[in-house]
């Protein structure tokens, strides 16, 4: 029900964003994704043609909407982007009318995404419709009005329907990435988009600054930052870039994770001589301590549904996950296997843990069901990889790995397969955190 | 019922499309680029004065001002530098820890005693005991690890007959490696607590 709204409210503003010209569509859900069997939609995606009554367009730009969209399809990681040069000839130019879907069935095609451009003075107008092969049916028939040169707004909203139409949620496509860079003995947080574009230096602090947390409702980040010479956590507008120190008490102060409301972020404290989990309202900064355990409690994550949080303790004699209810009591373990697990990030969709674990001697990314059971390790290579978080479709994990100088950000899907890299480089980048969808 | 809802969003949705048909919004940059701004506080400007005469006059008075200021800045200077300079002569040795460890090794027992004895004869000076990791594991856990080591040789120190109130503790978990390598013998020289006297 909850998802419901919220595509609803996204659908909102997708109309917003742009006039939507003339629909055809059945938001149907008829294939599921998360079933065991499960395999990649294939799809054909044809270069979008341009239509020559309007303002005369630059001859690519057809085909550099298309490469957009095929890369954020690809990116999704339910995909499989069939080959342009398997497509049969002339078929790309073929009229709605006319459209032989087995010249598409013929080289394996189940889905087939065609389009127009036309320029015109407010800009463009891009007309995508998606077919199914093997039914002969049209799934959606959308034009967008952009304004000229926007061309990746358009291939978000293009690759949002077709997830939409295809699995009733429309993915993570207009999501971003915050992470840290690490240059000598400084760090700052960057952000970068879901298709590894516009790299941005958010911080700038020239300090150590780390863990960068997003509010569910997009409205702020927080992290933690040396600046003052000490670890203090801060609380950074998205919308004026505005910042405001939330925490700043005695010895340690630890950025956390927010609740689903958004109205407190959770912290690591050592004020009270060792290290404890607190939630701190953002608001009125009213704190309330959580744990209360000789041991080091640290990384607390809360569920989606708000009820729990997942945190990190040595309680047992070494670093293990654990969860709680969501006032503090009810403390159990969850991790078992190892002796140091740590960084739990909770599903959106409920229910599974991802975190990383030591195992022989790499780290690397499992999950687990709250309750610990089902255990799986979902990364196996050489490298450390480390620091998982889960977009807000849940289906895919973001997380980074270092093999000796080599640093990567990459993101896979919920079950460890299909590893896209999102950026690679010699300088070291950790703490990858998935952002809410955002306006 | 799921399917409804969706209908009815979506009806919704090409209903309100149709309503603002012509006006397109424009879309919202999520993340500003604007970057925080610190307050910085201007150099005062003081009035120019109306008679020509008090200008001279508090010209030359700014001036022997600024010279006085400067050569009291560059006694403090020298002072703090030879102080620093005798407190780096002091020899005070770092102390290295197991990995996921904060508990004191023997062979940091002695190093800390050593340097007890010299924070107790240098008793004016504040000390900061900076507690760090190796870069193995998490850094949010690392943290709280070095924060831990760093309590520790506190306490120890403290047991040693070291005033609490002169030590102040900091973590900076993995973030600041005395050896920049990803080797065990480098992991092994970044597992320390360092000590500052000021």
């Amino acid at each position: 029900m909850k998802n419901k709204i919220f595509i609803f409210l996204i659908s909102l503003w997708t109309a917003l964003s742009m006039v939507c010209l003339s629909d055809i569509a059945q938001a149907k859900v008829y294939i599921d994704i998360d079933a065991p069997g499960f395999q990649q939609f294939p799809i054909a995606v044809c270069d979008f043609q341009n239509n020559k009554t309007g303002t005369p367009p630059s001859d690519d730009e057809g085909v550099v909407l298309a490469d957009h969209i095929r890369r954020l399809l690809d990116l999704s990681g339910i995909f499989n982007i069939l080959d342009k040069k398997s497509f049969l000839d002339g078929v790309e130019s073929q009229t709605p009318e006319v459209i032989r879907f087995s010249d598409w069935s013929v080289i394996g095609a189940d889905f087939l995404l065609r389009g127009d451009l036309a320029f015109g003075a407010e800009g463009l107008r891009a007309a995508s419709r998606l077919y199914d092969v093997t039914r002969g049916q049209t799934l959606f028939q959308k034009t967008y009005a952009y304004k000229t040169g926007d061309l990746r707004a358009a291939a978000r909203a293009v690759a949002s329907d077709v997830l939409v139409a295809l699995t009733g949620d429309e993915g993570d496509f207009n999501t971003q990435i915050a992470f840290v860079i690490k240059k000598d003995a400084r760090s700052d947080i960057h952000t970068l988009s879901y298709d590894a574009a516009d790299l941005k230096n958010l911080t700038g602090h020239q300090s150590i600054v780390t863990s960068p947390r997003w509010s569910p409702d997009g409205q702020y980040l927080a992290f933690t930052s040396y600046k003052n010479g000490r670890p203090e956590v801060y609380l950074r507008s998205l919308k004026t870039g505005k910042e405001r120190k939330v925490a700043a008490f005695r010895g340690l102060n630890l950025c956390g994770s927010f609740s689903p409301d958004s109205r407190k972020l959770l912290l690591t404290l050592s004020k009270d001589d060792n290290e404890e989990i607190y939630s701190l309202d953002i608001e009125t900064l009213a704190l309330q301590r959580l744990t209360r355990s000789y041991a080091i409690d640290v990384s607390p994550a809360w569920s989606p549904d708000g009820r729990k949080i997942a945190f990190v303790s040595n309680r047992s004699g070494s670093p293990q996950i654990f969860v709680m209810d969501a006032d503090g009591n009810n403390v159990r373990r969850v991790t078992y296997e190892g002796n140091y697990n740590t960084s739990p990030s909770w599903s959106p969709r409920g229910g599974r843990i991802a975190y990383e674990g030591l195992i022989n001697r790499k780290y690397q990314i499992f999950s687990v069901d709250e309750e610990g059971n089902n255990l799986i390790q979902l990364t196996f290579d050489d490298a450390d990889n480390e620091y998982p978080s889960w977009s807000p479709s849940g289906r895919q994990i973001v997380f980074s790995s270092q093999r000796g100088s080599k640093s990567r950000i990459s993101i896979m899907n919920a079950n460890g397969l299909n590893v896209r890299v999102l950026r690679e480089g010699r300088e070291q980048m950790v703490m990858p955190s998935w952002s809410p969808r955002l306006k | 019922m799921k399917k409804s809802l969706t209908l009815i969003g979506l009806l919704l949705v090409f209903a309100f499309g149709l309503m603002i048909l012509g006006g397109c919004a424009e879309k919202q940059a999520v993340v500003k680029d604007e970057p925080a701004q610190e307050q910085k506080v201007a150099p005062t400007q003081a009035p120019a004065a109306p008679v020509a005469d008090d200008e001279a006059a508090r010209r030359a008075k700014e001036q022997a001002d600024r010279e006085a200021a400067l050569r009291a800045q560059a006694a403090r200077d020298a002072a703090a530098k030879r102080n620093a300079a005798a407190l780096a002569d002091l020899n005070i040795q770092n102390i290295y820890f197991d990995f996921d460890k904060s508990s004191i090794r023997p062979d940091a027992r002695e190093i800390l005693k050593a340097n007890a004895e010299i924070f107790t004869k240098n008793s004016a000076a504040k000390i900061t005991v900076e507690g760090h990791c190796d870069e193995r594991g998490t850094a949010e856990y690392n943290m709280a690890l070095g924060e831990r080591r760093a309590q520790e040789v506190k306490q120890y120190l403290v047991n040693l007959g070291v005033d609490a109130g002169r030590i102040e503790t900091v973590s900076y978990g993995e973030e600041r490696p005395a050896d920049q390598g990803h080797t065990e013998e480098a992991w092994a020289q970044n597992r320390r607590a360092q000590f500052l006297l000021k």
